[in-house]
């Protein structure tokens, strides 16, 4: 990202600390989830509510993108897109639910105009428009084998809307549309996924930020190779669930001992690429300990 | 030859007018669903995406075998049609050449992402194979499905028969591209009348083809971080708000209303203008569009024979209307036959709305849910036009 | 000649320039009050509005802002001796389409969803779009003309734009320096005085580079600041 030099003096601020301070070219250790708040972050601002556990889990997405300047976002209608769209990075938006479809046209597209370059195309959409509006549209993407990543911002209802019931709520939740309790079971997102054919699924509550950035690492780096990959992240909403903004950490961290406990699953094939990427990564890291007590000394 | 191996094609790159006007041609006898293939096949089409349904299915199939054979890049067979229009539009973004074919109540099932392709400015070309739109249930012709487009800004153009297939789908993928349209064109014809019925078409050669698509002469930036890389997005959800002027959505209309007016002059370029008149100084004329306009065109022909003074608008552009080339040449008329293949009388309704003398314009004949237009119908309306007797038995 | 596109503002809702008739002029020429004109004559126009209306502005886009083809280079360097030449002229950029939240500093950007913010806050009364998408320049010039007594300028790669008081079109790096030379000798007709000068940079950046400040600099409130890692800060007032 490099600005016209003339013009790098015309720019506002946060596109010129952006240039110099953001995460571009950076590895994780220099810009990355371990030290936010020291560097540019790909997101700053945005409308979300006081104690949005979404908002938090999208700011450490964004930290953690291994080429942010080749990554492209799609989002749809929700409370997702209000945050997504307000990061650096290039971010496409259609009708509700089509995140999947349009992101199986773009990646191939990307394939024909890019043939030598890997472009990292993640779609990040809540439940509603993963698994209710956009079922069909997402199910098809996995199957086809589209090489892309889906993240579900899972908050359990259509909060953007007010606070509907959605197929991704648990049965007998009390909620819009569903005054006497919903009477359905929570779809099994992960188990449909798996089915569908996705070959890295990883179902989280983000309350270990290494963790979750090494999760969603895990999964651009294998959509990149192998297949669709797919993580189902449980992001509340304080809002709709009347979590006091002081408690969504603890209520995150009681889901993890629930239906959001950690389950990652990979093909063989997933695990091969994760097995030499990090390897790759802990071979670079090895070196530059090396560089640096030989520089020292 | 395994599936990912397409041979590499050495073809001749020329520009619209080149390949239109100049271009040495060759008669063949084809099909309007191969006539709209060779049309793709010739185009640089980047991406097609496809979902079956009659009578459209062997148009994507015919695009699905040139793909096999390595005209077009990427093709695949989607979910169904919402997903596919979707896809299109994910494609769209990234900057190539697209194309996808669907009929009826198809194009009602995908339309919710093709009325949204305009405001996008997705330069896709949309090929409509018009089928009766349930209930009931029926896979004839009936082309209705056009008055669901008239609404979405998107360019549409109705094809007579096999060689305005041709022509017009060759012509769409230009006229899409223009930096000052850059919204879809649909280019519609009747299914089984035209699609499945053989006629001569005259061809350009196969190893010649349009030049390519241009990501970058665009009005909009393609999504792929590099033109230019910065933190582009370029269709936010531009809800009333203290960040957004009340003006924001309204002018962003205009804009693809002003883009649909824009591709006339193109229509003009390419196709020779957005109407064909045969003789303008007729007081009875016989105005159709698509396949109603060859059985028109009959009666013209008919009426001509018989030494009565009747003309034919054939309407090539539904979409920009011509509404002044229209009023120009009915100010002086005295009936204007509109015959159509729907039972709403979309056409007539845009004539009549075209032109201050709307009292002189017959509604019909009108035939729909899968039956044909036998000339009969039309002769009947000149002869009671014109006060003459007449003992059709109809 | 009739002005069929004037300086607005227009009003609540006015209806679009090439609704109105106006189309985009053929190659060679340009559009001045949404009549085809030669191109001199429209940079003529534009250059006596830009010097002698108040607070003139130059927006560049993204298609010069950043470094990405062969071609921004020598067009960037360009607007910037084009600014140099108007008295007073501010450049203020549009970096990217999206709308900003919560508000965009209007004396730092401009925001094609809600361009009227930054005219009317900075007072513009002539302004110059470089390097902006077609589309959304339409928008933005729609907008101003709707609301604003702004008058508009588009320079434009492609085929112009209907809804500016002058449109140029095919625009290279030449014709901005034949735009600039066309404002010197208006601006010599005139007799207004003038030293080549470039304009401010942008008021949201840092006036001072804190990038050579240490912890010790920041005297009693160095507790408050949040050391890299591995920095250890020793040093005590």
């Amino acid at each position: 990202m490099t600005p016209a030099d003339v013009f790098k003096k015309y720019l506002p601020k946060d596109y010129v600390e952006l240039v110099d301070y953001g995460p571009f070219g950076k590895r994780q250790d220099e810009a990355g989830v371990g030290n936010m708040g020291q560097y540019k972050e790909l997101l700053e601002e945005h409308p979300m509510c006081s104690g949005c556990w979404m908002a938090y889990f999208i700011r450490v997405v964004f930290a953690a993108l291994p080429n942010p300047e080749e990554t492209v976002t799609l989002g749809t209608a929700g409370c997702g897109r209000l945050a997504i769209s307000q990061a650096a990075v290039p971010f496409i938006y259609g009708n509700y639910g089509d995140q999947n479809a349009m992101a199986s046209g773009l990646t191939r597209a990307f394939r024909l105009r890019f043939p030598d370059k890997t472009k990292d195309v993640i779609t990040m959409a809540g439940d509603g428009g993963t698994m209710d509006i956009g079922f069909s549209m997402t199910m098809h993407a996995w199957i086809r084998g589209e090489k892309f990543t889906t993240i579900m911002l899972d908050n359990e209802v259509y909060g953007n809307t007010g606070g509907q019931e959605s197929g991704m709520s648990p049965k007998g939740a009390i909620l819009k549309m569903a005054p006497k309790g919903k009477n359905f079971g929570k779809m099994p997102a992960t188990e449909l996924a798996k089915a569908a054919g996705c070959v890295y699924v990883v179902r989280l509550s983000p309350t270990n930020i290494k963790n979750a950035a090494k999760i969603i690492r895990r999964a651009i780096f294998i959509a990149r190779e192998v297949g669709p990959t797919f993580i189902h992240a449980y992001t509340s909403c304080n809002i709709e669930y009347s979590i006091p903004t002081n408690d969504v950490f603890k209520d995150a961290k009681e889901k993890e001992k629930g239906r959001f406990s950690f389950d990652e699953y990979m093909t063989d094939e997933a695990r091969e690429v994760i097995e030499r990427v990090e390897a790759q990564e802990k071979e670079e890291k090895k070196k530059r300990k090396a560089a640096k007590a030989e520089g020292v000394s | 030859m395994s599936q990912n191996e397409t041979p590499k094609l050495e073809k001749k790159l020329v520009d619209i007018n080149y390949l239109l006007k100049e271009a040495p041609r060759e008669q063949h006898f084809i099909t309007g669903a191969q006539a709209m293939a060779e049309a793709v096949k010739r185009a640089s089409v980047d991406m097609a995406i496809a979902y079956p349904i009659t009578p459209q299915s062997e148009v994507m199939h015919l695009v699905g075998d040139i793909y096999a054979q390595g005209h077009i890049k990427e093709y695949y067979r989607a979910e169904e049609e919402l997903g596919t229009m979707s896809a299109i539009a994910g494609a769209a973004r990234a900057g190539v050449r697209l194309f996808t074919a669907t009929s009826g109540p198809g194009l009602l099932r995908g339309l919710e992402a093709i009325v949204s392709w305009p405001g996008h400015r997705v330069p896709a070309v949309l090929g409509v194979l018009t089928r009766v739109v349930n209930a009931p249930l029926s896979i004839q012709p009936d082309n209705v499905e056009m008055a669901y487009l008239l609404h979405s800004g998107i360019v549409v153009l109705h094809a007579e028969n096999q060689q305005d297939t041709f022509d017009m789908t060759l012509a769409a993928f230009a006229i899409a591209d223009r930096v000052d349209v850059y919204i879809p064109v649909a280019v519609a014809t009747e299914g089984f009348f035209v699609t499945h019925a053989k006629g001569y078409v005259d061809m350009t050669p196969e190893d010649m083809a349009l030049t390519e698509f241009d990501p970058i002469a665009a009005p909009v930036p393609a999504m792929d971080n590099e033109t230019p890389p910065a933190r582009i997005q370029r269709d936010a959800p531009v809800q009333k708000s203290n960040f957004m002027s009340y003006l924001i959505h309204s002018v962003w209309q205009q804009e693809i209303w002003d883009s649909n007016k824009r591709a006339m002059k193109y229509i003009y370029e390419y196709l020779g203008g957005p109407i064909e008149v045969i003789n303008p100084d007729a007081e009875v004329f016989v105005c159709a569009s698509g396949c109603a306009a060859a059985q028109a065109r009959e009666a013209q022909r008919y009426s001509t024979e018989e030494g009565l003074n009747v003309g034919l608008i054939k309407v090539k552009a539904i979409k920009p209307f011509p509404e002044e080339e229209l009023r120009d040449i009915v100010k002086n008329a005295k009936t204007i036959i509109v015959p159509e293949h729907n039972a709403i009388g979309w056409l007539a309704k845009e004539v009549k709305a075209a032109i201050p003398n709307s009292g002189i314009v017959v509604d019909g004949p009108k035939v729909y849910g899968g039956m044909t237009l036998p000339v009969e119908l039309i002769m009947k309306e000149v002869y009671d036009a014109l006060g003459i007797e007449n003992d059709l038995k109809l | 000649m009739s002005k069929k596109i004037t300086v607005g503002p227009a009003g609540y809702m006015p209806q679009s320039a090439p609704s109105m008739g106006v189309e985009l002029a053929p190659e060679g020429k340009a559009l001045l009050y949404g009549n085809i004109v030669e191109e001199e004559e429209a940079m003529r126009d534009a250059a006596r509005a830009l010097l002698t209306n108040e607070n003139p502005t130059i927006f560049p886009g993204p298609q010069v802002l950043w470094d990405w083809k062969d071609d921004v280079k020598e067009k960037a360097a360009a607007i910037v001796e084009l600014a140099s030449e108007i008295p007073n002229c501010k450049i203020i950029p549009m970096p990217d389409y999206r709308p900003k939240y919560p508000k965009i500093d209007v004396k730092a950007e401009i925001n094609p969803n809600h361009p009227n913010l930054t005219i009317l806050d900075n007072n513009i009364k002539a302004a110059v779009f470089v390097g902006v998408h077609c589309h959304y320049a339409n928008l933005s010039l729609r907008m101003i003309r709707a609301g604003t007594d702004c008058y508009t300028v588009a320079l434009c790669a492609y085929m112009g734009h209907e809804e500016a008081m002058a449109s140029i079109r095919d625009l290279h790096a030449e014709d901005l320096r034949k735009f600039k030379e066309i404002v010197i000798e208006e601006r010599n007709k005139m007799g207004i005085e003038w030293t080549t000068t470039p304009p401010p940079a942008n008021p949201s950046l840092p006036k001072e580079d804190y990038t050579a400040l240490s912890p010790a600099d920041y005297g009693e409130y160095r507790s408050l600041i949040m050391s890299q890692k591995g920095e250890h800060v020793a040093e005590v007032e």
